[in-house]
């Protein structure tokens, strides 16, 4: 594949990372839909709900939807690619000629897919019950 | 006695000119060498290497010809900062020591003369010429002003290759294109006379191509003539992503009235 496809996915990546990232810090404890909310903005003597919820069962309950689950798939997905094709960007600069970056490229695809096959089963186990 | 210049002003101080040494032939590695040169109003860095060279050490070697910031020849590291000895002048860098270094990111021949074989090799890889199917140029690709206004500033490149010695990817990759050779490929892709861009995009979207570069800007913080070799790479990699998904044409200026020669004129 030429670089620039590589590189033009790799600027993608990087702002998916940022959406998903907010979604993935944000949503759950602001802005998620229940009303079990136990986060509040404390104004000196009084004190204002913000939103959210933080127990574990309500976090589990939302992260084990199908919804939240293909998000944690996309997430992961985005994260191996921009983080595996960077430290490719980065060692093909630092170690240069044919074998190394055959050596780079190859020894980068197989770190990536071993993570993202581990990452992937820990979001299909927790999907369906487990974790 | 002193020997002072002709053509300068009067002597204002002495400055000691700390000098990297290097002779492949004899040293193992390069040592600094100090010269106490006495500078007059008006006097550069070059004069001052000049005045090294033919009154306190005539071993010491430097490229250079046109002394007037032209030819590109005498680019070296003074003061830890890429520049032309000829455009520098002694007292307005304000120092009583002066450190003078070869450029980086070559082989060195000697001295302060670098190997700029690298540097031309890359010029060379991305085609700096128009490029069109004609053999025969019987007459000239029309260019107006405002088209040629998109590429001009770097037109003005003299191949000094100081953009390549402060450029940091340059320094970890030795492949790299560089700066000097992706800016001089954006000159002629953005020429309107150009239908080049399809054989030089090989080269430039390779591996050790523009997408190397990290947009740190040294190149042109430190060219001479005001070029922005950063500037073009952005717009390379802005043309390269749009290539991705519509391919890149460019138009190919027509030819204007076929040349006469002088007699047919008369």
């Amino acid at each position: 594949m030429r670089e620039s496809k590589l590189m033009f996915l790799q600027y993608l990546t990087g702002l998916l990372i940022l959406i998903f990232g907010t979604f993935h810090f944000l949503l759950l404890s602001y802005l998620a839909p229940t009303t079990n909310k136990v986060l509040y903005l404390y104004l000196g003597n009084t004190h204002q709900l913000i939103g959210g919820t933080l127990y574990y069962s309500t976090v589990k309950e939302i992260y084990t939807t199908l919804l939240w689950g293909a998000m944690f798939e996309a997430f992961l997905t985005v994260l191996v690619y921009h983080a595996f094709n960077g430290f490719r960007v980065i060692l093909s600069e630092q170690f240069q000629g044919p074998r190394a970056e055959k050596i780079i490229t190859y020894t980068m695809l197989v770190i990536a897919l071993i993570i993202f096959i581990y990452g992937s089963r820990t979001i299909v186990v927790l999907l369906t019950g487990g974790g | 006695m002193e020997t002072i210049l002709k053509g300068f002003g009067e002597v204002v101080k002495t400055v000691t000119f700390r000098v990297r040494r290097y002779d492949p032939e004899k040293d193992k590695s390069p040592s600094y060498k100090e010269y106490k040169v006495p500078v007059q109003k008006g006097m550069t860095v070059l004069d001052g290497i000049l005045y090294i060279k033919e009154n306190l050490d005539h071993s010491l070697s430097a490229r250079y010809s046109c002394r007037m910031g032209i030819c590109g020849s005498c680019g070296m590291i003074i003061n830890g900062r890429e520049r032309l000895a000829c455009q520098t002048q002694i007292l307005e860098l304000n120092k009583d020591l002066i450190k003078v270094d070869p450029m980086g990111n070559y082989a060195l021949i000697k001295d302060l003369v670098p190997d700029l074989e690298k540097l031309f090799k890359n010029h060379r890889a991305v085609k700096p010429y128009i490029i069109r199917e004609e053999e025969k140029a019987d007459a000239e690709y029309l260019q107006k002003p405002e088209q040629r206004e998109k590429f001009a500033m770097f037109t003005e490149c003299i191949l000094c290759g100081l953009c390549v010695s402060a450029c940091p990817t340059n320094g970890a990759d030795e492949l790299y294109l560089g700066p000097q050779a992706l800016a001089q490929a954006f000159r002629y892709i953005a020429d309107n006379r150009d239908l080049g861009f399809n054989e030089r995009l090989n080269v430039l979207d390779s591996k050790h191509g523009v997408w190397r570069c990290h947009f740190s800007g040294s190149c042109s913080d430190v060219c001479p003539k005001g070029v922005d070799p950063a500037l073009a790479i952005q717009y390379l990699k802005g043309l390269l992503t749009a290539n991705v998904f519509v391919k890149h044409q460019q138009e190919g200026a027509a030819k204007g009235e076929p040349r006469k020669s002088v007699l047919e004129t008369l």
